[in-house]
C-alpha cells in the first residue's frame, strides 16, 4: 500500500491538464457545432482582415499614386486664356503651382462608322514637374511638336490599340492622323468616365490620349492659349478664399467650371468605392461574430446545464468556481482564436487578391500591397475577446451551481400553459402533434427568439441582396424609359441659334427632334453650393418626363428651376425657396431663381428649366447647344463625325449595352453575399437543433421507447423550425425592406440615387434560398437523431 | 485523536411555505484513524450531514471542526482549498468523467492538490492498474467506483467521505468496494464516512451514527467491527 509520498510534479515536460484535455475531446465530440461556430468567426475574421487591409492597402496606393504624379487639388475649366495667365495665378497666396492645358473632346474615326467614340485629347509637356502627370506604362514620353499621342490604358486596351499604332481623329472639321507613342496611366482617369452622366466606364467608346501641348493648341485652334488651368495648393490653404481669388483672377476671360479634387468624377468615385469599402469592413465582420458569439452562448448555457453534476463534482474535488468558468469560457476562447488565425491567414491572403483586382479595376499602375502584421494580431485579439466575452455570459451559469446542489437530481421545470392555449377555441382547433410543436417551440423562448432573429437576418440579407439587380435595372429602365426618353443626347462645342435643330433633321434621319440647352453653373443657396448643369427644355419636351417624390407630375415652369432631389438635399432648399445662379461665363451678373418644383431623378443631380426662360435669365435668347433625338437612322453616328460643331453623341441603347457587362460582374458578387447569408443561417439553425437535440435526449429516446421512427422524430423537428422559418421569413421581409431604405440613403450619392425596395421576384429568390440552406441544416442534423443511443440516454441522469 | 466534531448542526430549507428541518441539533465527534457508518433511511438528513462535514454546503446553525479548525467559519475560497486538500468524495453514482481514461481521472483531482500520492501506486492499489487507460463506459459499474475510490485517495485526504458508496453495485461489487474501502482505512489510516441506508454496513464499522428525521439517534462505538467478506444482505 502507498505512503504519503510527494509525487515529482516536474521533470514530465508539457502536459494538457485533465480539464483541457476533457475540452479538446468534448470539442471532438461535438465537431459539427464547433466548426459550424468556427465557420461563422473565419467568415467573419476573413472579411475583417480582408476589407480592412484591402482598404489602408488601396487609400495608400491612391494616395502615392497621387503624390507621385502631382494631382492636382483644383481643376479650373475656362473660356480661352493666355498662355502666360496661369505663371500669373501662382501670384495668388496659397497657389503653389498652376498651369494651363488644352481639354477637347474629339471623334475618332474608325473602320466602324456606325460606332461613335469620343477620344479627350489633353495636352501634356511630359514634364516631371507637370501636375496630373501621366505614368508611362509602355513606349516613350512625348514632349515635342509632333503629332503623337499617349493613350490611356483601359482605352488602349478595349480598342485593340498598341505603341506604333495610329489613330484617326476628326478635329476642327479636319481628319487628323495621331501617332501611339506610349500607353499610359493618369490619376485623373483612374475611373474612365466622360462625365457625370455617364454612369460607368465605358473604356471601348470613350478615352483619353496626351497629346504635345503645341499640337494640342493647334488642333483646337487656339495656339498659345489654353481653356484649362490645375492648381496644387500650398498646405493647410482655405480652399474656398483660394477658389474665390481664382475666380476673380480669371473674372475677366471667364470661368467655365471649377472642380475640387473631392468632387473630380473619377476621384469622387474612387472616394466612394473606399468609404464603402470602410463601413463594409467596419459592419459586416461584427455582424458575423455577434452572430457566432450569440451561439457560442447558446450552446455553453445548455452545455453548463447539461453538465451539471460534472461541475459539482470538479467543485467537489476543490477546484475554484473560476477554474470552472474558464474551462468552459476556453472552449470559446480556443474558437475565437483558432477562428481568429485561421480567418486573418484566409483574410490576408485574400486582401492580395482583392487590392490587385481593385487596382486592376481602377488602373493604377503601382502594387502597393504590404501585409500588415498587425492585422493579424487584431484580428485574432478581436475575435478572442469576443469569444471569450460571449462564453462567459454563456457559462455563467456554472458559477451558480453550488456543488452540494449539483448532486441532487435537478427539479423538474414547472409546466406552464404556453400563451396560445389562453385562446381555448384556437387551441382547441391544433392537432395533437401541432399542440406539441407549439409548445417546442414556447419552451425555450430566448433559444426560438434567436433562431428566429437568425433566419430574419438570413431572409433579409437575401432579399437585400437579391434585390440589387432587379433595383438597378428599375432604375436604368426608370432613368431610361420614363424619365428620359430620348434615342441620342447630341452636345454642340459651342452654342448655335434655335434654327441649328432644323439643319440637324437634315443632317441626320429622325424620327423627332428638340433642341436643349445645357450649361454648368453654381447653384449657390446660403453657404451652401453646388455646381450642375441646368438643362433647358421646352415646355412640351416630349423627351422627359419629371414626377414628383409622391409619383405625381410635374411640368416645367415658365420661370424658376425644377430641381432633383438630391440637389434640394445638398443645397437645402424646398419649393418656394431661392437659389443664387452663378455663372462661369465671365461678364455675367448671379441670378436669383426660384425652386419651382423637386423632382426624382435616378441618375445625376440637375436643374431643369424652360428653354426660352433659361436663356434669358442666364445666356442668351434663342440659343441651344445640343440636341435630343429619336432615330431609326443606323448610320447616325457616320453622319455626326462630319459634322464640325458635334462634341458628343451619347446613345441610350450603348449605355445600356455598358450596364449590362457590369451586370454579369455584380452576378459574382451577388451570389458570395447570398452564400455567406447562406452559411449564416445554416450554421444559427444547425447549432439550434443539436443544442436542442442534446436537451431532448431523453424526450426523444422516451419517443423512440414508445415506437417513434427517427425519421418521425426528426419530421417532428423539422416541422418545428418551419414554424419558425416561415415566422423568421415574414419578418424578414419588413427587415429586408428596413435595410434597403437604410442602404438606400447609404448607396445615394450625387452620382445616382438608388431605390432599393425589394421586388417580388427577390423575395421569391431570397425565399428559396433561405428555405434551401435551412433544409440543408435540418438534413445535417437527421444524422444526429440517427445516431442517438436513446437506451444509453435513459440510463443517464445528466440530461 | 478527535479529527473531526460536529456541534449542534442544524439545517432548514424554506420550500414554499414550509420549513423543512433537515438537520436538528446533531452534535457527533469522529476520532482520527476510524471507519464510520453513517446509517440512516432517505431523507434523515445523512447527504445533508455530509455535505456540510465535506465543505460542500453550510449549517444553518451550529459548527464544525477539523482537528480543531473550525471549517463553518471559512469563506468560499477556504472551503474550496478544504475540499481540495482535506476531504475526498466518493459518490454513489460515480460520477467521473465520461471523456477522460480511469487515470485521467484521477489526475484530475491530483493536479489541483498540494500533496497527491503517487498516480501509478493508486491505481494498483484499487486494482485498475491494468485497466488505467480505459475510458469510463468500458469499464463496469464496480470498476468505476474503483476509480472514484482512486480519484478520492490521490489527493490524500484527512477524511474519505463516502456517499453510499454501494448503492449501485450488486452484492458482490459492494463488498469488494467495501474492503478496498476498508483497506484504504487500515493500511493509509484514513478517517472513512460512509454514509448509507444499508444496516448491514455498519456491522464493519468502528462507529456508528444512527440518524433518523434530521437528527442524531444513536452513535456508539463497534466494539468487535466484521470483517467485510462476512456482511451479507
Amino acid at each position: 500500500m502507498v505512503s504519503g509520498q510527494k509525487k515529482n510534479k516536474s521533470g514530465k515536460g508539457f502536459r494538457l491538464r485533465k480539464t483541457d484535455t476533457m475540452l479538446v475531446r468534448m470539442i471532438g465530440q461535438s465537431k459539427g457545432q464547433f466548426i459550424a461556430v468556427l465557420t461563422i468567426i473565419v467568415m467573419g475574421i476573413t472579411t475583417y482582415t480582408a476589407l480592412n487591409m484591402t482598404s489602408v492597402n488601396m487609400n495608400n496606393t491612391v494616395e502615392t499614386y497621387y503624390r507621385e504624379n502631382n494631382f492636382a487639388d483644383l481643376f479650373v475649366q475656362t473660356a480661352p486664356i493666355p498662355g502666360q495667365l496661369p505663371e500669373k495665378l501662382e501670384n495668388i497666396r496659397g497657389i503653389r503651382t498652376a498651369q494651363g492645358r488644352i481639354t477637347m473632346d474629339v471623334p475618332l474615326v474608325t473602320d466602324d462608322g456606325k460606332e461613335r467614340v469620343n477620344l479627350r485629347l489633353i495636352t501634356t509637356t511630359g514634364s516631371e514637374k507637370e501636375l496630373d502627370r501621366s505614368t508611362l506604362l509602355k513606349g516613350k514620353m512625348i514632349s515635342g511638336k509632333g503629332s503623337e499621342v499617349m493613350l490611356i490604358e483601359q482605352f488602349a486596351k478595349a480598342r485593340g490599340i498598341d505603341v506604333g499604332d495610329k489613330i484617326k481623329i476628326q478635329a476642327g472639321g479636319v481628319q487628323r492622323t495621331l501617332e501611339v507613342a506610349a500607353i499610359v496611366a493618369n490619376p485623373e482617369y483612374i475611373y474612365l468616365m466622360e462625365n457625370g452622366q455617364s454612369i460607368m466606364p465605358d473604356d471601348k467608346n470613350f478615352g483619353v490620349g496626351y497629346v504635345p501641348e503645341q499640337f494640342g493648341q493647334q488642333i483646337a485652334g487656339l495656339p498659345g492659349n489654353f481653356n484649362e488651368i490645375l492648381i496644387r495648393y500650398e498646405d493647410g490653404v482655405d480652399e474656398e478664399a483660394l477658389i474665390d481669388d481664382v475666380e476673380n483672377a480669371l473674372d475677366l476671360y471667364g470661368v467655365r467650371q471649377i472642380v475640387k479634387q473631392k468632387d473630380q468624377l473619377s476621384n469622387s468615385i474612387i472616394e466612394q468605392e473606399l468609404t464603402q469599402l470602410d463601413s463594409m469592413a467596419d459592419t459586416i465582420p461584427i455582424l458575423f461574430l455577434l452572430v457566432a458569439g450569440l451561439i457560442l452562448m447558446m450552446m455553453l448555457a445548455r452545455l453548463v446545464k447539461k453538465e451539471r453534476i460534472k461541475i459539482g463534482v470538479l467543485k467537489a474535488i476543490g477546484y475554484r468556481d473560476r477554474q470552472v468558468l474558464f474551462h468552459y469560457v476556453k472552449y470559446a476562447l480556443i474558437s475565437g482564436i483558432l477562428g481568429g488565425a485561421l480567418g486573418s491567414v484566409l483574410g490576408m491572403a485574400l486582401a492580395g487578391g482583392m487590392t490587385r483586382l481593385y487596382l486592376e479595376y481602377f488602373h493604377i499602375p503601382l502594387l502597393r500591397i504590404e501585409f500588415y502584421y498587425s492585422y493579424l494580431a487584431y484580428a485574432v485579439l478581436l475575435s478572442a475577446a469576443f469569444c471569450a466575452l460571449s462564453g462567459m455570459i454563456g457559462a455563467r451559469g456554472a458559477l451558480k451551481i453550488a456543488p452540494a446542489d449539483a448532486m441532487r437530481a435537478e427539479a423538474p421545470k414547472t409546466g406552464k400553459r404556453i400563451l396560445l392555449e389562453k385562446l381555448p377555441f384556437f387551441w382547441k382547433c391544433l392537432s395533437f402533434s401541432s399542440k406539441m410543436i407549439s409548445k417546442n417551440i414556447f419552451r425555450n423562448k430566448k433559444r426560438t427568439l434567436f433562431v428566429l432573429a437568425g433566419i430574419t437576418l438570413t431572409y433579409a440579407m437575401m432579399l437585400f441582396t437579391s434585390s440589387m439587380p432587379d433595383v438597378m435595372n428599375q432604375m436604368m429602365n426608370e432613368h431610361f424609359k420614363e424619365f428620359q426618353k430620348m434615342d441620342y443626347n447630341i452636345s454642340f462645342r459651342s452654342p448655335v441659334g434655335k434654327e441649328a435643330v432644323r439643319d440637324m433633321t437634315h443632317l441626320i434621319d429622325v424620327d423627332y427632334i428638340e433642341g436643349k440647352l445645357e450649361y454648368p453653373f453654381e447653384l449657390t443657396n446660403g453657404n451652401k453650393k453646388q455646381a450642375v448643369s441646368i438643362i433647358g427644355l421646352s415646355r412640351d419636351t416630349k423627351f422627359y418626363s419629371f414626377r414628383g417624390a409622391g409619383g405625381e407630375k410635374k411640368e416645367i415652369p415658365k420661370q424658376g428651376l425644377l430641381i432633383t432631389e438630391n440637389l434640394a438635399k445638398a443645397l437645402d432648399v424646398k419649393t418656394g425657396d431661392m437659389i443664387l445662379v452663378k455663372s462661369y461665363i465671365p461678364n455675367r451678373d448671379d441670378v436669383s431663381l426660384p425652386v419651382k418644383g423637386i423632382i426624382k431623378q435616378a441618375l445625376g443631380i440637375n436643374a431643369y428649366m424652360d428653354i426660352d426662360a433659361m436663356g434669358e435669365a442666364l445666356l442668351e435668347k434663342n440659343l441651344i447647344n445640343g440636341v435630343y433625338a429619336d432615330s431609326r437612322d443606323p448610320n447616325i453616328n457616320e453622319e455626326l463625325i462630319r459634322a464640325g460643331n458635334v462634341a458628343s453623341v451619347m446613345s441610350i441603347a450603348d449605355t445600356r449595352a455598358v450596364y449590362d457587362e457590369y451586370m454579369t460582374l455584380m452576378a459574382l458578387s451577388i451570389g458570395a453575399m447570398v452564400v455567406f447569408s447562406g452559411i449564416l443561417g445554416f450554421c444559427i439553425v444547425y447549432n439550434a437543433t443539436i443544442v436542442s437535440l442534446g436537451e431532448r435526449e431523453m424526450e426523444f429516446s422516451s419517443l423512440r421507447v414508445l415506437g417513434f421512427s427517427n425519421l418521425e422524430i426528426f419530421f417532428m423537428i423539422v416541422r418545428e423550425n418551419t414554424v419558425i422559418m416561415v415566422l423568421g421569413i415574414l419578418l424578414g421581409i419588413p427587415t429586408g425592406f428596413l435595410m434597403a431604405k437604410y442602404s438606400t440613403a447609404a448607396f445615394s450619392t450625387d452620382l445616382y440615387t438608388l431605390d432599393m425596395s425589394p421586388t417580388l421576384n427577390a423575395l421569391v429568390m431570397a425565399g428559396v434560398y433561405t428555405v434551401g440552406f435551412i433544409l440543408l441544416a435540418q438534413l445535417a442534423t437527421y444524422r444526429k437523431i440517427r445516431k442517438l443511443d436513446f437506451l444509453q440516454a435513459l440510463k443517464n441522469r445528466e440530461a | 485523536m478527535v479529527i473531526l466534531r460536529a456541534e449542534n448542526l442544524s439545517k432548514s430549507y424554506q420550500m414554499g411555505e414550509i420549513e423543512v428541518k433537515a438537520l436538528q441539533d446533531a452534535s457527533f465527534e469522529i476520532q482520527e484513524g476510524e471507519f464510520v457508518v453513517i446509517l440512516g433511511p432517505s431523507g434523515s438528513g445523512k447527504s445533508t450531514l455530509l455535505n456540510i462535514i465535506g465543505g460542500m454546503d453550510l449549517p444553518t446553525g451550529g459548527k464544525v471542526f477539523l482537528r480543531g479548525e473550525e471549517i463553518t467559519a471559512y469563506s468560499e475560497k477556504e472551503l474550496t482549498e478544504y475540499r481540495r486538500n482535506k476531504v475526498g468524495f466518493v459518490f454513489q453514482f460515480y460520477n467521473i468523467m465520461a471523456n477522460l481514461t480511469a487515470e485521467e481521472n484521477v489526475e484530475l483531482a491530483t493536479e489541483i492538490s498540494e500533496d497527491p500520492l503517487p498516480i501509478g501506486e493508486i491505481m494498483e492499489a484499487v486494482g485498475l492498474f491494468d485497466r488505467r487507460d480505459h475510458f469510463p463506459a468500458q469499464l463496469s459499474g464496480g470498476e468505476q467506483q474503483r476509480v472514484s475510490i482512486a480519484r478520492a485517495v490521490a489527493k490524500n485526504p484527512e477524511i474519505l467521505l463516502c456517499d453510499e458508496p454501494t448503492g449501485a453495485l450488486d452484492f458482490n461489487t459492494g463488498i469488494t468496494i467495501l474492503g478496498l474501502l476498508r483497506k484504504v482505512n487500515r493500511d493509509m489510516r484514513k478517517t472513512v464516512i460512509v454514509i448509507t441506508h444499508n444496516s448491514d454496513i455498519a456491522y464493519m464499522a468502528d462507529r456508528v451514527i444512527r440518524m433518523r428525521s434530521g437528527m442524531i439517534v444513536e452513535d456508539h462505538i463497534n466494539e468487535s467491527p466484521m470483517a467485510v467478506e462476512d456482511i451479507k444482505w
